[in-house]
Formats: C-alpha cells, structure tokens, sequence
C-alpha cells in the first residue's frame, strides 16, 4: 500500500536530501512542509501517516508540531532530522512521541535502518 | 566591479548549511553552560556594509552591546566572524559559569572571549567540513565593550563593500543572554563558495 509521507523542512535544499535519501523502490506518496503549520494541515488531510520532521523553523517548529500531535491524538509516526544535536533536544522530542532522532547531515543508511527497525518498510 | 548575486537556490542551500554548523556550536554551548540553547534559524544575505546595521535585527534594540572579531582564510575564501554580546548578558552568562563576584570589564571580556572561541571555532568548522574546505582563524580580538551597534560596525576596520552575512541569533532558554553571531564574507569569496556547493545543488 503507498504510505503518505510528509517530509517538512524549511530548507526546500534540505527536503530534497531527504527525499533523495529515501530507500529506492518504497511506496511513498511524497508531500512537503516548510513549517509546522503547514506540516499539521497535511497531516489532518491524511497526508502524513509517517512524517519525516525538522525541528529548527520559522512559524512553527518541530517541537510544537510534535506537541499537537501528541495533544490531538492525531495518527502520525514521526522521525525527527535536526542539526539540533543538544542531548536535551533529543530527549524533549523523544518525550513528546517522536519515533526516532536523526541528526544531520543526513545520512541515507542510517534513515533506512531507522526505517526498517521500526518495521516502517513494511507497512 | 563583480554584480554577483544570492539567487534563491544558493541563499538556501547557505541556510542550511549554517543551520547544521551552529547546531554543533549551540550544543557545546550547551554543555558548557548547561542550559538548552534556542538553535538560531540563520539569515543569509548579500549586503552593501552600509545596510549592515539594520540587518543586526536580534541586537538591534539594544543599547550597549560588546563584541569580539576574528578574521578567517582558506582556499580562497575569506572572511570575519563577530560575535556581538547584548550587554544585558553578561549578569546570567556570569551565573550560568558559576561565576560569583562582581562582574567587572574584565571579567566580561574573559566570558566574551570563552564563548567566541566555542561558538566561532565550532560554526567555521561545521561549516568547512560540509563544503571540504578547511578555514585557518586568526586571533580573536575586542572589537569594543559597551558601545552602541553603529559604533561597532565603524570600529570594524575592513573596508569590504559587498559582503555575504550569515547571522546567528543565539538565545538561552529561561536567559536573559542574547547574543548574535555573524559571519562576513567577502563579495569574492561568494563565487567560490557557490563553487564548492556545486555538488550539492546540481
């Protein structure tokens, strides 16, 4: 089945990386978001089963996108790929429901591996 | 006379660049002030020096600031880095140390030169590796203490017409401590950098 995926970046440079770094031959229906307010409504309209999240970002960040997710019961998994490597961040987003941390620059392998270790790949 | 220009692909792909770099400097200033640090979103521009002032937005409004310079040169680029300190900071970065006594002039410089050293080092290198440049500093040097921003920038000897800004608005979370980073870099220094970027906008 094609999985929505929501891939949300301020950077449209940033969410090209992460688009190309996507494993080859997965079933994904691709949206983008250049803030967390955009990433919400996408997500509401059924276009971010798995969402792919910054957390650096004018408007809204990442951080509060995974607050009104966790707040609205809304049905997203998310992985977050920040260049905010504090500990502090990772634990705040791990804490707020976030599946996994990445930090940046991307590294494909390491997506991919997330991507299988939660069994995302196979849905 | 060079007409180089920021198109929006490069600006960008600037932004992102520096948002990883001063992910690695806010998290050792993290660490050694043991406070999270609210990660900047950087601001790119390619500005005449005289617009320099009003493009300090995070500082602009305050009254008194104090600063620190450092040049920096590789691979045909080149550039200065300023890390501009609200004066207002100074009380709780000296907390934040642990620092306990009166806060003199010198005592501010010392936290002024601390700093610079972990924000600038680790955002020049964050972002040379990324670009497979590698950047040599120079000594740091005080650009001035509690003068006004326009004072500041006069003080700043370079005579650069055209500069590529990158600037860093680094907040503490729960702080009264604002500080700003900026990177200039020459006009010519533009050509290479997008040079070196090539590979990764294609």
């Amino acid at each position: 089945m094609t999985v929505p995926l929501l891939v949300v970046d301020d950077s449209s440079f940033a969410r090209k990386q992460v688009i190309r770094a996507l494993p080859k031959g997965w079933d994904v229906e691709v949206s983008q978001a250049s803030n967390g307010e955009q990433a919400l409504e996408l997500i509401k309209a059924g276009k971010g089963d798995v969402v792919l999240l910054d957390l650096t970002m004018p408007v809204m960040d990442g951080f509060a996108v995974l607050e009104e997710i966790k707040a609205r019961d809304l049905p997203a998994v998310v992985i977050v790929i920040s260049g905010d490597i504090q500990p502090e961040a990772e634990a705040r987003v791990m804490k707020l429901g976030a599946l996994a941390f990445i930090k940046k620059p991307l590294d494909s392998e390491q997506l991919h591996q997330v991507l299988s270790d939660f069994g995302i790949l196979s849905v | 006379m060079s007409t180089d220009v920021l198109d929006e692909e490069l600006r960008d792909c600037f932004q992102e660049l520096s948002n990883v770099a001063v992910g690695r400097a806010a998290d050792l200033l993290a660490r050694l002030l043991n406070n999270f640090v609210i990660m900047p979103i950087p601001v790119v521009n390619l500005l005449e020096r005289a617009e320099l002032s009003m493009a300090l937005s995070a500082i602009a409004d305050a009254s008194s600031v104090s600063a620190v310079c450092q040049g920096f040169t590789g691979s045909k680029i080149a550039g200065e880095a300023l890390l501009i300190f609200n004066d207002a900071s100074f009380q709780d970065m000296a907390e934040l140390t642990q620092f306990k006594g009166e806060i003199t002039e010198q005592i501010e410089l010392e936290l002024l030169m601390d700093i610079a050293n972990i924000l600038i080092g680790a955002c020049l290198k964050g972002l040379a590796e990324q670009i497979d440049v590698s950047f040599s500093q120079g000594q740091p040097y005080l650009l001035g203490q509690h003068i006004n921003i326009e004072e500041l920038l006069n003080r700043n000897g370079s005579t650069w017409q055209r500069l590529l800004t990158i600037e860093l608005p680094y907040k503490l979370e729960g702080r009264e401590v604002n500080c700003d980073l900026l990177l200039l870099f020459t006009e010519d220094s533009l050509a290479i950098l997008r040079n070196k970027m090539s590979y990764l906008l294609e």
